[in-house]
């Protein structure tokens, strides 16, 4: 039986399913991403009840579902969060194709903003050059090419002259 | 931040893309190796059910009786329109710009109708039942595209 198996041709192919859609944006999140193509400004938006600021901004709190009404500007640096180095590719949702491992990904944390925002991390995937803590600053596609959703941002990469503390791995 | 402005409506475009691969089993590449090597269709047959399935599984659909090689039987080449309708909107699941017409064609000597291109005719002059001959690429992949299309007899 198992002999028969391996000497029988077993057909497979590759199989894409794409599915392009477009989304409305919403007024918070349009608000947002008009600031990030002409601007080049992250805008985030604190709740009235226990002054969190998210970004990207939704109408709700997610902590105490309020409803958000202060906008606030945030600058371009922030925190790194946490981290991943993914050894599988990524469907980049603008284009949906693959994005090629290995590289690093994470969450950051802008100054002045509560939540953080996942994106590609500029580093060589190598952990000991990569640490939760380190400063980090947003890269924007040039204004001209800039299209109106989050891949206009494109990538974060780490303030220059920093050291990991600690041990080396 | 002081001056309220109006923002008109804004939309992003996305995709939702699933990177896959699609594995034909044991019985699906006996059927999909024969079409493409001697142009000749293979269903399997449901001895519980006495139903001749097509395209071949290994599993009966209606009685769940787990089907081999061994069941596996001749169909075709020609066979009969149970349905069609004409597609006139292009969506990217369909490897066919519209228009184009599908059918399901029930092949002679099996039980169940699969879906394909009915061409060389026009959406007025198709009527169920009618008699239909497949038309075959002359370089075949061992897929489901090696037939062409479906024409009327």
């Amino acid at each position: 039986m198992t002999r028969e198996l391996f000497e029988q041709e077993l057909i497979s192919m590759p199989m894409i399913v794409d599915v392009p859609y477009r989304f409305a944006a919403g007024k918070y999140m349009s608000r947002f991403l008009i600031g990030l193509k002409d601007n080049g400004k992250f805008l985030g938006i604190r709740c009235p009840s226990c002054n969190r600021v998210q970004m990207p901004p939704r109408i709700v709190c997610a902590a105490c579902h309020v409803k958000n009404t202060e906008w606030v500007e945030l600058g371009q640096e922030g925190t790194l969060a946490g981290f991943t180095i993914m050894y599988l590719p990524l469907t980049d949702p603008t284009t949906g194709k693959l994005h090629k491992p290995p590289f690093t990904y994470g969450s950051v944390r802008l100054d002045g903003c509560d939540s953080v925002i996942d994106h590609l991390v500029n580093i060589e995937p190598d952990v000991n050059k990569i640490w939760i803590g380190m400063r980090m600053k947003a890269v924007l596609r040039s204004k001209e090419q800039r299209t109106g959703d989050l891949s206009d941002i494109l990538y974060f990469e780490p303030v220059e002259g920093q050291e990991k503390p600690g041990r080396q791995l | 931040m002081s001056e309220e402005k109006e923002y008109g409506p804004f939309e992003v475009d996305q995709h939702i893309t699933a990177h896959s691969r699609y594995y034909a089993g044991k019985i699906g590449s006996l059927f999909y190796t024969t079409l493409r090597d001697h142009k000749k269709f293979l269903g399997i047959k449901c001895g519980t059910c006495d139903k001749v399935l097509w395209p071949p599984r290994g599993t009966c659909g209606r009685c769940f009786s787990q089907l081999s090689e061994a069941d596996m039987v001749e169909i075709g080449p020609n066979g009969i329109l149970e349905t069609f309708t004409l597609i006139t909107y292009h969506e990217p699941v369909h490897p066919r710009k519209a228009p184009f017409i599908y059918g399901i064609i029930k092949l002679d000597g099996a039980d169940t109708g699969m879906a394909h291109f009915i061409d060389e005719v026009t959406f007025e002059q198709l009527e169920t039942g009618m008699r239909l001959q497949p038309v075959f690429e002359e370089e075949r992949k061992a897929n489901i595209l090696d037939i062409k299309y479906f024409r009327p007899l």
